[in-house]
């Protein structure tokens, strides 16, 4: 079978990518479309760096075909990272060093934003469980919490993006 | 080579029909949670590929205080729609929020063990699933024969599982999964009971087991052992023993088999005492 035209919304924008059969969406967005936030760290759905939302509801994109995102709308980082500055989301990962190699943090940060989209005050088990899919190497995930309940603290979380 | 085909049917007829069309040489998924991390890595390089996400099987629909869930129903939606309790504790120990959303309750059947945490639950629910292909209609089978072995079941090659039906859940239940991590962690054993009582005494008992077998699979020396009873600590400590006697453990990276034999027997026995008590 031959390649296949699939559109979606990318974070807020119609968007074609041509496609053979059972391409993943990460390979997608990282090859043919050039969104490289998104992050592919063991391409078996265990470590959660390549975590996107789609409609409103977190995903790994290295095991989902784009052809199931047909007619969807696809969150990545680049969708919630303002034109200039920080998302808050992103200032307060900055400001709790909850970055350190950043390989984990794009999926870390799309996780911590479909959260908090749900659930704009979670308590600290509630974040710790959400992040739970998504594994860091670094910084340990202490840090990650507290950026998170500091943004659920001070703010919605959803200022900033460009999708709502 | 690469695939050369990704099939989405838009119906369960659809599907069948190129299940029939297709045969065995077509790998059937359904979120895919099992099949694109082989896939992506070159194990497996199926030539066509059919995914089930659009041939409305995502539905968990409560009936008379059971719920029939489709095959293709994804986790997450069978934990918060199910309105049963055992079955929203056994996906919660599934992955992380992400997988949850894409694996199914269908695909969860066919992981292998210590994999599957589902099954575990729905063997101690009494759960039947419902089998169909094109040309011979469909059939109920208990979940408890639908294992026949390791990563092996009864589902013929024109079959695909559909449904998974689960009836009211009578007395009380519970479900522990003991692994080396709170969460997102393989199962050293995963334990679920359900015990009927009537006067006191314990009339229907389901004690289910995985990742200490070929496939998950209820205990049933451990269940006759605690039937009649009153439940009593000695009555309980039976069952234990006989279900650590009667489970078929291996060892992988995770545990020996030795540890997960006594862990089966410990995990059998807090689990009974919770219904106890």
């Amino acid at each position: 079978m031959a390649s296949k035209i699939v559109t979606f919304t990318l974070n807020g924008r119609e968007t074609e990518v041509m496609v053979k059969p059972l391409t993943t969406l990460a390979k997608a967005l990282r090859e043919k479309l050039g969104f490289t936030a998104t992050k592919c760290g063991c391409y078996e759905g265990n470590c959660g760096s390549c975590t996107v939302i789609v409609n409103g509801e977190p995903v790994l994109s290295c095991i989902l075909p784009v052809e199931e995102v047909e007619g969807q709308n696809v969150l990545t980082l680049e969708g919630i990272t303002p034109a200039e500055g920080l998302h808050p989301l992103q200032q307060a990962f900055h400001e709790n060093f909850a970055i350190q190699c950043g390989f984990c943090s794009p999926g870390m940060l799309m996780v911590s934003k479909a959260l908090l989209d749900k659930n704009p005050h979670p308590t600290q088990a509630e974040v710790a469980e959400a992040i739970s899919g998504n594994l860091c190497r670094c910084t340990g995930y202490d840090p990650i919490i507290a950026a998170v309940l500091q943004v659920a603290a001070g703010s919605n979380g959803n200022q900033g993006g460009s999708h709502e | 080579m690469t695939t050369q085909a990704y099939f989405r049917p838009r119906s369960l007829a659809e599907a069948l029909g190129l299940l029939d069309e297709h045969g065995p040489a077509m790998l059937v998924m359904a979120g895919g949670t099992l099949a694109m991390p082989l896939i992506n890595k070159g194990v497996s390089r199926p030539e066509k590929v059919m995914g089930l996400r659009q041939a409305g099987l995502d539905y968990v629909r409560p009936v008379d205080g059971g719920v029939y869930i489709g095959a293709a129903a994804p986790l997450s939606r069978v934990r918060a729609e199910s309105g049963v309790p055992l079955l929203a504790e056994a996906v919660k120990n599934v992955a992380g929020w992400a997988v949850q959303n894409i694996a199914t309750a269908g695909g969860n059947l066919f992981a292998p063990p210590p994999a599957g945490d589902l099954a575990v639950a729905l063997l101690a629910l009494d759960a039947q699933v419902k089998l169909a292909s094109l040309k011979r209609g469909e059939r109920l089978v208990p979940l408890a024969e639908f294992f026949t072995g390791f990563l092996t079941n009864c589902l013929d090659p024109d079959e695909l599982l559909v449904e998974i039906q689960v009836p009211k859940p009578a007395g009380k239940s519970v479900l522990l999964k003991y692994g080396r991590l709170y969460t997102n962690t393989p199962a050293i054993v995963s334990v679920a009971v359900r015990v009927v009582t009537e006067n006191g005494r314990a009339k229907d008992v389901r004690i289910a087991l995985s990742a200490v077998g070929p496939h998950p699979f209820r205990a049933r020396q451990a269940e006759a052992a605690l039937t009649g009873s009153s439940l009593d600590s000695s009555a309980i400590a039976a069952a234990a023993s006989a279900a650590a006697a009667e489970c078929e453990p291996h060892t992988d990276p995770i545990a020996s088999a030795e540890y997960r034999r006594r862990m089966t027997g410990v995990f059998v026995q807090r689990a009974l005492a919770q219904v106890a008590a």
